[in-house]
């Protein structure tokens, strides 16, 4: 499915996973955003990416619990950067390009880099 | 299909088929209850076969895992509700596996459990971190082929093959009463639990991922189901066997860990317990390995991060703190002197809450043909698996009423 065509968007959009275009997870449909107003078509501007965009989606203790594991950031992906829609999301290029590493890049500074085969 | 990957592939899942809750339930159920539980055995054997296939083909045609799956099915908050359960559930059961380590280590060595646990630990952890998926899931399920050893004891008991024959056909023994038959109802409700553990759904699913499945390898993740698997819970109903026909008549209740082993011990002697001990430090060091796992792919993949083993541990940073963090929580729970059959207790009461939940999405799935195309569940595996679903809500509707009315098991 390509993201010009018509999406459900709670079946066939939202929570599933993306994967940048060099094969990586890097992140889950976690809320949209929609552009348009009144009396114009609305359309689907952007997928939000990251923990930040559950509020409203979950009550406020869980939203404190997931801040606490997993942060509150939120990364806008427009949806021209959406190659195909599957069993997951296939973007055009790279998470570091469209700033969907940051967390992970962040926590690689605290991995050692030795010892693994 | 390759041969030896499928030799491997098949051995690997015997060797890795039996954990804690399998050899302690197994034995225990075969001293209280004779040949009469081996049917549920059977049963929940098929059930895992069924599920384990399902998330095998999943992640080879969908290319995704049981729970990126989960959370797109069931909704954030629901999926929330599954995977907080699913890591308590897990999390038990790795602390009653590196409980169950540190005793076969203390068996073996006379030293401390607290010392062996964090030794065992330790040592498990840095095979993790230097391991790819592949040698990990191998070495440890080879190595746990030892465990054919309580096979070989089986027949060397020479038993009453007629007897055991007979328990694989769905029975509950006459003259119970009713607390007897509450025990027995635990009992069975505990087996289905230990034997299709949703970590399992998890592992094999991820794994699947991990050596890049695709459309050619469903035979093979079929044949390791059924084959491997199905030889895998022969172990689990020959620990029960030999329990029912050694221990039974002399009133033995094992308790301990360290009572299976003497099953082997008893026919083979020293070198028997040596290599029974061996067989089961192996097996449960991999599901100890497997559970963390299992944790840290779930909220890997819950939130997105980038995960697997077949990655350097710093290529996938999220997923390596949260193997590490978890692994040293099973341990400290270990620290804390809670009795590590207490755990396994617990671990397969919460396991069965979670079953359903964890295996719901993986059906609903499976049988979805915009995702599936031609491999989608076709009549009879949608049949089995509505059955399976079915019969393991029925099991976690009736798990915490028999866990308090039989005091888990005890009577």
């Amino acid at each position: 499915m390509k993201p010009s065509d018509r999406i459900k968007l709670v079946s066939q959009l939202l929570d599933l996973p993306l994967i940048d275009s060099d094969g990586n997870y890097c992140g889950i449909v976690d809320d949209i955003e929609l552009d348009g107003g009144p009396g114009k078509k609305t359309h689907l501007a952007a997928l939000l990416v990251g923990p930040g965009a559950y509020t409203g989606r979950m009550p406020g203790w869980a939203m404190h619990l997931v801040r606490l594991v997993a942060g509150d950031r939120v990364t806008p992906v427009p949806i021209g950067e959406v190659e195909g829609i599957k069993s997951f999301v296939q973007l055009r290029r790279t998470a570091r390009e469209l700033g969907l590493d940051k967390t992970e890049a962040k926590t690689a500074r605290w991995i050692p880099r030795e010892g693994a085969l | 299909m390759n041969p030896l990957e499928l030799t491997l592939g098949i051995m690997t899942a015997v060797g890795g088929f039996v954990d804690i809750s399998e050899l302690v339930f197994a034995a225990k159920a075969g001293s209280k209850f004779g040949y009469a539980l081996i049917w549920v055995f059977a049963i929940a054997t098929v059930g895992i076969m069924v599920f384990g296939e399902m998330s095998g083909r999943v992640a080879a045609v969908a290319k995704q895992p049981v729970f990126n799956l989960m959370r797109h099915r069931l909704g954030l908050k629901l999926g929330l509700v599954t995977l907080l359960a699913s890591l308590i559930a897990n999390l038990i059961t790795c602390a009653a596996e590196v409980g169950g380590v540190a005793m076969i280590l203390t068996y073996l060595t006379g030293a401390p459990f607290r010392l062996m646990a964090i030794v065992g630990a330790v040592v498990l952890m840095a095979s993790m971190w230097v391991l790819p998926f592949t040698w990990i899931e191998r070495i440890y399920g080879l190595l746990g082929l030892c465990m054919l050893a309580f096979a070989a004891a089986l027949v060397a008991i020479h038993p009453p093959w007629q007897s055991i024959a007979g328990g694989f056909v769905p029975q509950i023994p006459a003259g119970l009463s009713t607390k007897e038959l509450l025990i027995f109802a635990y009992f069975a409700v505990a087996i289905v639990s230990a034997v299709m553990f949703p970590y399992e759904a998890y592992f094999y699913s991820s794994g699947g991922i991990e050596e890049e499945w695709g459309p050619k390898d469903l035979p093979m993740n079929r044949i390791t189901c059924t084959v491997g698997f199905g030889l895998g819970s022969l172990l689990s109903i020959s620990i029960l066997a030999s329990s029912a026909q050694l221990f039974t008549p002399v009133n033995v209740d094992p308790q301990l860990l360290g009572s299976s082993a003497l099953e082997v011990a008893i026919p083979f002697g020293t070198i028997g317990l040596l290599i029974a001990l061996a067989g089961m430090l192996f097996a449960i060091s991999g599901a100890a390995i497997e559970t963390c796992m299992a944790n840290a792919y779930s909220v890997s993949q819950f939130f997105g991060w980038k995960w697997g083993r077949h990655r350097k541990p710093w290529e996938a940073p999220r997923f390596t703190v949260a193997w590490v963090s978890f692994f040293t929580v099973a341990l400290l729970i270990i620290l804390t002197g809670i009795d590590p059959m207490q755990l396994v207790e617990y671990a397969v009461l919460f396991s069965i809450l979670v079953l359903p939940l964890t295996y719901l999405p993986l059906l609903l799935l499976a049988g979805d043909k915009s995702y599936m195309g031609n491999y989608a569940n076709g009549p009879f595996g949608k049949t089995l698996g509505w059955f399976y679903f079915i019969l393991i809500t029925l099991a976690a509707i009736g798990a915490l009423p028999l866990f308090f009315l039989t005091s888990g098991g005890q009577g």
